[in-house]
């Protein structure tokens, strides 16, 4: 396999504003324009996302227990982590712990979906980077190009070992993608001894191909001094930040359960809240260019896309939850946590890590924690147990917390006496990161766009900024031509178009 | 798809994409549902909120399948059906949502890894959207009319002798 193409030539541009835009329909689509001075510097870049109208409206009146199949339609990529945080929600509304056999089979259907989106997102948009090169051809680009490049029959591992997560989560919460079995104080459907015996075979494969996965990136990317100088390169791709990310009574990452830390800039913990304080820790900042709202930590305050313990933008996601937790409570993924931690160590790093690209170690190592904790949960047989309803009591106002693929999932419903929703309000990961991912966009283009020169390998890098929080827009995105893509306007400072590409 | 491959016992797969509760987003499952109650004997018929990998896992061992998803085109007129070909979208490259992976890919890569699984044959029907983005379970008037004209052609052929 010959190199990745790392660099390309940049071409002299005469336009002033660029923009990056990810599909083609007229609306419901993001995109970033990044506006360029009178010197062909950038002077200031936003990435525009879509929203979904009217989705509120549309639950009020509803039955609060309908919520966990309705919200996880919001999006077709992680409808998992919506039904997980609707279920945990409804268990507030309605005063319901739920059982023991309940819990651990929540967090086995939803360890499946961490895997499979883990998976997904490494190999087919991860590896296009950092296999075959920020500057490889476009068309080449992709997970069929990462293919040809690490051999078919790695390319066969990832299929296989993506839809073992899709079947896990199948056998337990009913369908795969769009899951049904939460309610409140437990779930509808009992497993039985041959299914879990079937999910532990798969889960036990898991635990191996997330293995091999963590040495590709040691052997691809970390070995790899090119690579080591892009993710280095804080210039582009470093924000010191507030992080934010669930953690369970020893300080160690959790995805389905605890309580929700915030580390400042020097790692030090700043607040520990429940679910149901939400609202005592974050507001949300509003902006006229954007339909998405921009949470960040209230006692701190919005001081614009800006850093440092002064501004109260924090970050969620893999590298907020590898920030916030003191380890991980299953061996292999401890390990390479311990790795991560010895190598920024040696760079001089004490802390947190602020480099935006080091996302993607942090999610390589969570896949190694989801595939162990799946395989313990799976191979405990108390989970074929019948016990999987709690009590419910009459329904209230409540929060539900899970920690999504892509970070902090928040569900908030309100009830009147007979069930009927009074009131959602929703925090989702990417909207938790959306200043952040601001921020490192127009970051990543200051740095990397001088003196009108640009090249698609230059805008692809902007781009990789943004792609490392594997920011989830696909709400609105389904359509058959929709597969959603990104384009990016370079623009002059009267806003006149410039230059644009596209990716599709 | 030949007019018997139904009765030969080729197997054939009818696949809805889309959100149903996203306006005309949702045509394709609106029609997979509608299909699914008619019961066309021999055709299975699936739901699917996603068109990437999720797509793939759905097809393989089916000699027949058929995708039926909204489309936004530009300057189309809401309501418009059109017959597609996996070549038709190979110019829709992924891009920077998540899964990203669009449909030719995903079938590229079925092939390319799990061949002998994948169909002989996958076309599209897609029809022009006018509303993606308002959430409802209802399609608008010229999307819902296209949506019953493509069930009952769908259904005659494939229940045809």
């Amino acid at each position: 396999m010959s190199g990745p193409i790392i660099n390309d030539t940049p071409t002299k541009t005469t336009e002033k504003k660029i923009t990056i835009d990810p599909i083609t329909r007229l609306e419901g689509h993001g995109k970033i324009e990044i506006f360029l001075n009178d010197q062909g510097n950038v002077a200031n870049a936003y990435l525009q996302v879509p929203e979904l109208r009217g989705f509120e409206r549309f639950c009020i009146g509803r039955h609060v227990q309908e919520l966990p199949v309705l919200t996880n339609r919001l999006c077709g990529v992680c409808p998992a982590a919506h039904h997980i945080a609707s279920t945990k929600a409804l268990d507030a509304v309605f005063n319901a712990e739920p059982t023991e056999t309940a819990k651990k089979l929540r967090e086995l259907f939803y360890m499946g979906q961490y895997t499979h989106s883990h998976i997904a997102h490494f190999y087919a948009l991860a590896a296009p980077d950092f296999v075959l090169g920020p500057s490889a051809p476009a068309n080449k680009k992709n997970v069929l190009g990462v293919v040809d490049a690490v051999g078919v029959e790695i390319g066969a591992e990832v299929i296989k070992h993506r839809s073992y997560g899709q079947k896990v989560q199948e056998i337990v919460g009913g369908r795969a993608t769009h899951p049904c079995f939460g309610l409140p104080g437990g779930v509808s459907k009992q497993i039985s001894e041959e299914e879990r015996a079937q999910m532990e075979e798969m889960a036990k494969s898991c635990v191996e191909f997330a293995k091999f996965t963590v040495k590709l990136l040691h052997d691809v990317v970390l070995a790899n001094q090119d690579y080591m100088d892009l993710i280095l390169n804080q210039d582009a791709y470093y924000l010191e930040t507030y992080y934010m990310g669930m953690v369970d009574k020893n300080n160690k990452t959790n995805f389905y359960d605890g309580d929700i830390r915030v580390v400042d800039q020097t790692g030090k913990e700043v607040e520990k809240f429940k679910p149901s304080e939400y609202l005592d820790v974050i507001s949300e900042h509003v902006e006229p260019w954007t339909y998405m709202k921009m949470p960040f930590l209230k006692k701190v305050g919005w001081k614009g896309f800006t850093t440092g313990p002064s501004s109260g933008i924090y970050r969620v996601g893999p590298l907020g939850r590898i920030n916030v937790c003191e380890g991980y409570t299953t061996p292999l993924a401890q390990a390479e946590y311990a790795a991560l931690a010895k190598t920024v160590k040696d760079l001089g790093v004490t802390g947190p890590v602020h480099h935006t690209l080091a996302f993607h170690w942090a999610r390589v190592i969570e896949l190694q924690y989801a595939t162990e904790r799946m395989l313990e949960l799976a191979s405990d047989k108390s989970i074929t147990s019948d016990d999987i309803r709690g009590v419910v009591n009459e329904p209230t106002e409540g929060v539900g917390i899970c920690e999504a693929p892509r970070g902090t999932l928040i569900h908030h419903y309100a009830s009147d006496k007979d069930g009927l929703c009074t009131k959602i309000n929703m925090i989702v990961a990417t909207t938790n990161n959306y200043a952040a991912i601001n921020t490192s966009v127009n970051q990543a283009a200051k740095a990397l766009i001088k003196n009108w020169e640009v090249s698609p390998g230059l805008l692809n890098k902007v781009e990789m900024a943004f792609r490392c929080y594997d920011p989830c827009n696909s709400c609105g995105t389904h359509a058959l031509n929709g597969s959603p893509a990104l384009e990016v306007n370079v623009r002059r400072a009267d806003g006149s178009k410039l230059e644009t590409l596209k990716n599709f | 798809m030949t007019d018997n491959d139904v009765t030969r016992g080729k197997k054939i797969l009818v696949v809805g994409v889309g959100n149903p509760i996203l306006s005309d987003d949702g045509v394709g499952i609106h029609i997979a549902r509608r299909l699914k109650e008619i019961g066309i004997p021999g055709v299975d018929i699936e739901e699917l909120p996603a068109s990437g990998l999720e797509l793939l896992d759905m097809v393989l061992g089916y000699d027949h399948v058929v995708i039926i998803d909204a489309i936004v085109t530009n300057g189309g007129t809401p309501g418009d059906v059109y017959n597609l070909e996996e070549g038709d979208f190979e110019r829709t490259v992924h891009g920077a949502s998540p899964h990203g992976v669009n449909i030719a890919t995903a079938l590229a890569l079925g092939r390319r890894l799990v061949g002998d699984r994948m169909p002989s044959s996958t076309r599209f029907i897609a029809v022009e959207a006018a509303d993606i983005v308002n959430v409802s379970e209802n399609m608008t008037p010229a999307v819902a009319a296209s949506a019953q004209s493509v069930v009952d052609e769908l259904a005659a052929e494939l229940t045809r002798d």
